[in-house]
């Protein structure tokens, strides 16, 4: 026989049996741990090595309630970046320090953050410490030999760095150091051993070694890392992979499977695959965030419930027990009355009281006191029913004008679209309302600026107190604040004003 | 020389010549041996037994033994053509082309990882990846396999084609042959321990890789996971026994196949003895 027929046909044909038995996966339904023939697109999630035990748990309890298979992709948090960088696919990085998320989000890979734990840099020693090391004092004396992650590229080397160094203690540790290891592992691996007689390492590692023991010292108290789970900018299922991270960060779900591992675990959500959420909201907000709230219903996989009315009838729905999850009010003085129900708030936007004329002004309106002039017919918002009202009610107050401008108040309305309508109706002379209520009719009416602080309505962002998805809607207030969202208020009259309130 | 003509001062001489080398030789050996004790140690039959349990383990065993298999076969089919023009061929440029060969060899393996990363993120990369899906997939472990392995096999089988004498070849060409049938009558049986050695070789490097599979194919378990990644896994999690375990399998398993090719395989992997 001629053989090179006999080699090439002998190797074509191991060749092909190879790739067959590749190709043959037996069992493969119900690898992972899912149900045979499951339902839905794979979410692929990087995940840092060292949380690789209790994600893994989740995934699997995650894969057989919803039958979405979960791929999870193992590395150091520093090397996963850099490959997703590249790659450019995937849904989520779980990462064991926000550094690596922060890195994402400014180089545009990370979206939306939900946070899940905290860990704290201990000391590390074998249970019978022979050599006795509970604290810094003890590992810098002559002798003793410790193992410590690679102060450049490892997170808690990092930052265990820094600490040392504000408290002075580096250059006495460093003669000590045996070796840098480039992950926390791996230094705990070497005390296990026997290599070195400590190491400093996260908290939630230990718990991974039962023949290690930790040891809290008071100056490394300030170095922690954050754990954190977040979206890829490039995943085409945002909703599904937000939907995998909220599984993971619910108090209910996953959150349990990380603290049994030795992680302190953030507050998390309630888990629900599809949230109701009820926000309360200002009428003068609407068309500023319906957009938004609309994208981020969709992104996010959840249903959104809003209530838009007067503030002052939401406020007296709050008091009378009613708990939104996140309540957008028309100005700050109707937060304050209810803001024990609430967490600290944000300030997004702001818009000024003005005065709505007929157009080209006939009745020659200057300034508040030209409310006055007799035969006016005026409208006004209710001063209980909507803040617009009761800021209303205190600028003609503070200006002493309140009793000579209330004969001529025709009408007063729970919200101010209402009194807009009236005057393009031709049913009154002028109104008091918001910026952000007239521009839509700013070219067909006339309208007088007001000079007085006092007329100014400032709106307050706030997450339900004992919200079950204050998680959910703090991502929400992001979403308010990007500059998309900032530029939607911005066309309706309104100016950007976003600070976090110290309360 | 017969035997008997040797003095006793020589017998001596060659005897400490022996010993030294046995010596030198045995030390290394040595502290092969007591590694392997040492892991031996360190683990237990129960460890071993619940590593060959777990599905995750038994899927990247499988996973391993295969893509070696196959990484090695198309290493061999690539490395034969270029060690056999590098031995024969003179051309302008052959310094150039010889030490791209040995990149895969000098790069810290990572380093492939990456730049195949890259590689199938480029336009071609990623009309590839419309028909078959590499990145993160297995067809990635395996050319991440071959990358690396090919080039020892390429060395390898240069080196054999270089000791090979060009003269019976040209016999055979002057018997009538044509240069294909006086390579496949002549050159290749005479060269089948060389092509024996870059099989085995580029298996066993396989076997080993690690870096360029971390970056190329990730680690996904039940996807991508080989056995140096369950290793690596192991080890992240701080599971020295377990990860001493599958060390251990990937010791058994390295060892019997290389002992079972090289005492079988020259009639296998070549057809009948030539």
């Amino acid at each position: 026989m001629n053989p090179a027929r006999t080699v090439i046909g002998l190797s074509l044909a191991i060749a092909g049996v190879l790739v067959l038995l590749l190709m043959w996966r037996p069992g493969a339904g119900n690898s992972a741990g899912g149900q045979a023939a499951v339902p839905g697109r794979p979410l692929l999630v990087y995940c840092a090595a060292g949380l690789k035990v209790p994600v893994e748990a989740v995934a699997r309890e995650y894969e057989r309630r919803t039958g979405v298979p979960v791929q999870l992709q193992f590395g150091g948090s520093g090397l996963l970046l850099n490959n997703l960088r590249v790659a450019r696919r995937g849904d989520l990085f779980l990462a064991a320090d926000h550094t690596f998320l922060d890195a994402g989000r400014s180089n545009g890979l990370v979206n939306e953050v939900l946070p899940l734990a905290r860990m704290q840099a201990v000391i590390v020693t074998p249970k019978d410490n022979p050599k006795n090391l509970r604290s810094l004092q003890d590992l810098v004396q002559p002798g003793v030999q410790i193992a410590f992650a690679n102060p450049d590229a490892a997170a808690i080397g990092v930052l265990c760095r820094q600490v040392l160094e504000r408290s002075n203690v580096w250059a006495a540790l460093q003669p000590r150091i045996k070796v840098f290891k480039p992950t926390v592992n791996d230094v705990a691996n070497d005390v296990k051993l026997g290599t070195v007689d400590a190491g400093i390492v996260w908290d939630a590692v230990v718990t991974a070694y039962p023949e290690l023991t930790s040891h809290r010292d008071p100056t490394l108290d300030a170095a922690t890392a954050d754990v954190g789970i977040g979206v890829l900018s490039f995943t085409e299922q945002p909703a599904a992979a937000l939907r995998f991270a909220r599984f993971l960060g619910a108090r209910d779900a996953g959150l349990p499977v990380l603290a049994s591992h030795g992680y302190s675990v953030v507050e998390g959500d309630v888990w629900s695959e599809r949230p109701e959420i009820v926000l309360y909201s200002g009428g003068v907000n609407r068309l500023a965030i319906e957009n938004t709230i609309r994208e981020f219903e969709e992104r996010e996989g959840v249903s959104i419930s809003r209530v838009y009315n007067g503030c002052g009838i939401l406020t007296a729905q709050i008091r009378s027990g009613q708990r939104p999850d996140a309540y957008f009010a028309c100005d700050v003085s109707f937060m304050t009355p209810v803001s024990s129900f609430f967490r600290p708030h944000t300030v997004l936007s702001e818009t000024r009281i003005l005065i709505l004329t007929q157009p080209g002004n006939p009745k020659g309106i200057r300034s508040l006191e030209d409310l006055a002039q007799s035969g006016l017919s005026l409208g006004i918002a209710n001063e209980q029913q909507s803040a617009l009202g009761a800021l209303t009610q205190r600028l003609l107050d503070a200006e002493g004008l309140t009793a000579r401008v209330l004969p001529n108040v025709r009408v007063q309305t729970p919200t101010a679209d209402l009194l807009v309508n009236q005057v393009r109706a031709g049913g009154l002379d002028a109104a008091l309302v918001y910026a952000a209520n007239v521009s839509n009719v700013r070219d067909h009416l006339g309208i007088v600026e007001l000079p007085q602080p006092l007329a100014m309505a400032a709106q307050p962002y706030a997450v339900g107190r004992d919200s079950k998805n204050a998680r959910l809607m703090e991502r929400l207030l992001q979403r308010l604040r990007s500059a998309e969202s900032r530029r939607q208020f911005e066309d309706l009259g309104f100016r950007w004003r976003d600070t976090v309130s110290t309360q | 020389m017969k035997a008997a003509d040797r003095s006793p001062a020589r017998r001596r001489s060659d005897r400490i010549f022996l010993a030294s080398f046995i010596l030198l030789g045995g030390s290394y050996l040595l502290i092969l041996v007591a590694m392997l004790a040492a892991d031996v140690g360190y683990t237990s039959p129960g460890h071993l037994w619940r590593a060959l349990q777990s599905p995750e383990i038994r899927y990247a065993i499988r996973l391993s033994l295969l893509s070696c298999s196959l990484s090695a076969l198309l290493s061999l089919w690539v490395a034969v053509p270029i060690g056999y023009l590098m031995a024969r061929w003179q051309f302008p440029g052959k310094g150039v082309v010889d030490a791209l060969l040995d990149i895969p060899i000098v790069l810290p393996p990572l380093v492939i990882g990456l730049s195949l990363l890259i590689l199938f993120q480029t336009p071609p990369g990623r009309a590839v990846e419309r028909f078959i899906p590499v990145t993160y997939a297995v067809p990635s472990v395996i050319l991440a396999q071959f990358m690396v392995a090919c080039a020892f096999a390429v060395r390898t089988l240069r080196a054999t084609f270089d000791q090979i004498s060009p003269r019976h070849e040209q016999v055979a060409l002057t018997l009538g042959c044509s240069r294909s049938e006086a390579f496949w009558r002549v050159v290749l049986p005479e060269a089948r321990r060389g092509v024996l050695t870059a099989g085995t070789l580029a298996w066993a490097r396989s076997l080993g890789e690690f870096g360029p599979i971390l970056v190329f194919s990730g680690a996904t378990r039940f996807k991508t996971e080989v056995l140096s990644t369950t290793v690596f896994l192991e080890l992240s999690v701080g599971n020295l026994e377990a990860a001493v375990a599958v060390s251990l399998l990937m010791v058994i398993a390295a060892v019997g196949v290389l002992v079972l090719i090289r005492s079988q395989g020259i009639e296998s992997t070549l057809g009948r003895p030539l």
